[in-house]
């Protein structure tokens, strides 16, 4: 009977405990989620759902076996630093963050423990559906159990596979920001429906069924994409029509872009945040004061006042 | 969609057995809405390969379209829509009184329909609808509209049937040209993006099994948040765009491009067209050239078929023809 804790309240965290609990893999009062911000709108609802909400990331910590880190990229380094101390044999962290190597976190763990088990995922809004799409890698220090008991949390909420972890910067730019790609296109395309006389909501209804639809058809069949399509475009029709405006207007390169733009981004911020110091700029001087009211933090091991580089922090504490 | 109380006791019959006809017969029987045993197909070309499932499926298969009809109560027409002048020729003499008939060809108006078929029965029950292929996976979206015999009980029993395989409601006629356009078509447009998103993905090192799976994987779960949420596109897009994240990036170079415009262009060509097929149906006789020969030949093979029955040869306007013959009292 595993426990599960979130460091962050906010979208993820709270996507992630709808699923969890919906799928019943997990019961809610073995969920703890900490945030210094209790403002978060996700916060509120987490607490409804029967999580234990609280503002010390270091007691989300203590009442956890898996430990999923969902907060913001830039964040990371600080939430490594004050719970590094707090971290034992048994737990396994698993970092949500995009663009966060598994080696970055491992260095930073390690001034604290001689084998901190790490994994890094990608996952996705869905989850909140139980419709996800999640891969993962596992850290030199997990072991396959640990991947397995990834697994099944996430395989719970939608489609879990492992891959390499050189894969998942493509995998952010493609399913990760992918649901935002599909909102956009559900917003044109039920302006089309409205722009030819249907009323908003049925528009809106329709164009998402057709693409939940579609996207079980291929899901379910084994056939190409291209075969599917053509097996929709009747000779003279309606629908071959309409895809010769969306060929003329470079629409699947519009695509292609996006997967490469998010996923090139993606790339950027990780080497922004191996290469640069992180400035106290990059963090709210309210949250920082929040962070340090904690029991057990204190401001040496916070390493934004010397604003050092803090993947090479050596003023942390090795145990 | 629980159907255990539900089961449609009518009998179903197909008029075409092709891609329609075969994701239609495959979801209603993966729903368990109707028993295959009450199900009939026909065809004059058995080389098409929905044929063989539907065989597989249990349905009866026959080159028939007649016995189609005496077999069935609901009785769909799922051909291409310059095919149906033809198909009401042919069976008209046969309707009863019981029968149904739900038009699923894209343009074709009720009035239409109706008027072919007042030369042989005086109220004949006719609905039209307009659904997705999606039904084959049951995830489906369909609208109807009524025509003027056809009995509120009638329209029930479709969006009972539909709704056992997607998404299904009552529309008023003059918005399903627009339907056509969004959800008719709009499975296609899903492929299309499937397949370019999957491009992106190997571009950036994935391998294709795996980008096609995670894609369409996004693109389901998106949708089923979409669905089950009573917020805004808008809003659950500005929710997975984090400050200065990835997601910003990515839509950046998508509204560069007009993006949601070509979307919209899409909707609007499909329902264009639609409405130009409906026009041309309604204009224009059909030339001997719209059919093949050896089609023609196979429907005339039929028992109780006749060429005055079948208005081809005439080049008349069919939809206007009063050289049909057997008016039912």
């Amino acid at each position: 009977m595993m426990s599960v804790g979130f460091i962050g309240a906010g979208q993820l965290a709270h996507a992630l405990v709808k699923g969890f609990t919906a799928a019943g893999v997990i019961a809610a009062n073995r969920i703890t989620a900490s945030s210094p911000d209790t403002d978060l709108p996700t916060v509120s609802g987490l607490q409804k759902m029967g999580v234990n909400f609280t503002t010390s990331n270091k007691e989300a910590t203590h009442k956890s076996d898996v430990l999923f880190l969902a907060v913001k990229p830039h964040i990371i380094p600080f939430v490594l630093d004050e719970i590094g101390p707090d971290i034992e044999d048994r737990h396994l962290i698993v970092s949500c963050a995009a663009g966060v190597t598994i080696s970055s976190i491992e260095k930073k763990l390690l001034q604290y423990r001689a084998a901190p088990k790490v994994m890094r995922c990608m996952t996705n809004t869905p989850v909140v559906v139980r419709e996800g799409a999640t891969v993962y890698a596992t850290g030199s220090h997990a072991e396959v159990e640990d991947g397995k008991l990834l697994e099944q949390l996430m395989a719970s909420v939608g489609f879990c596979t492992e891959v390499e972890e050189d894969l998942i910067d493509a995998v952010t730019g493609l399913s990760g920001s992918g649901p935002a790609y599909a909102f956009t296109a559900l917003d044109a395309l039920a302006d089309g429906g409205v722009k030819m006389g249907l009323p908003r909501r049925l528009a809106v209804r329709l164009g998402a069924q057709a693409l939940l639809g579609a996207a079980k058809m291929l899901l379910d069949s084994e056939q190409h994409p291209g075969q599917l399509k053509d097996n929709v475009c009747s000779p003279g029709g309606a629908t071959i029509h309409a895809l010769h405006f969306l060929e003329s207007g470079g629409f699947r390169s519009l695509l292609i872009n996006a997967v490469e733009a998010s996923c090139i981004r993606t790339r950027e911020l990780q080497f922004l945040a191996d290469q640069e110091k992180i400035s106290p700029a990059a963090i709210k001087k309210t949250t920082l004061d929040k962070v340090l009211q904690q029991p057990g933090v204190s401001s040496t091991s916070d390493a934004t006042k010397s604003s050092v580089n803090l993947f090479n922090n050596r003023t942390g504490v090795k145990k």
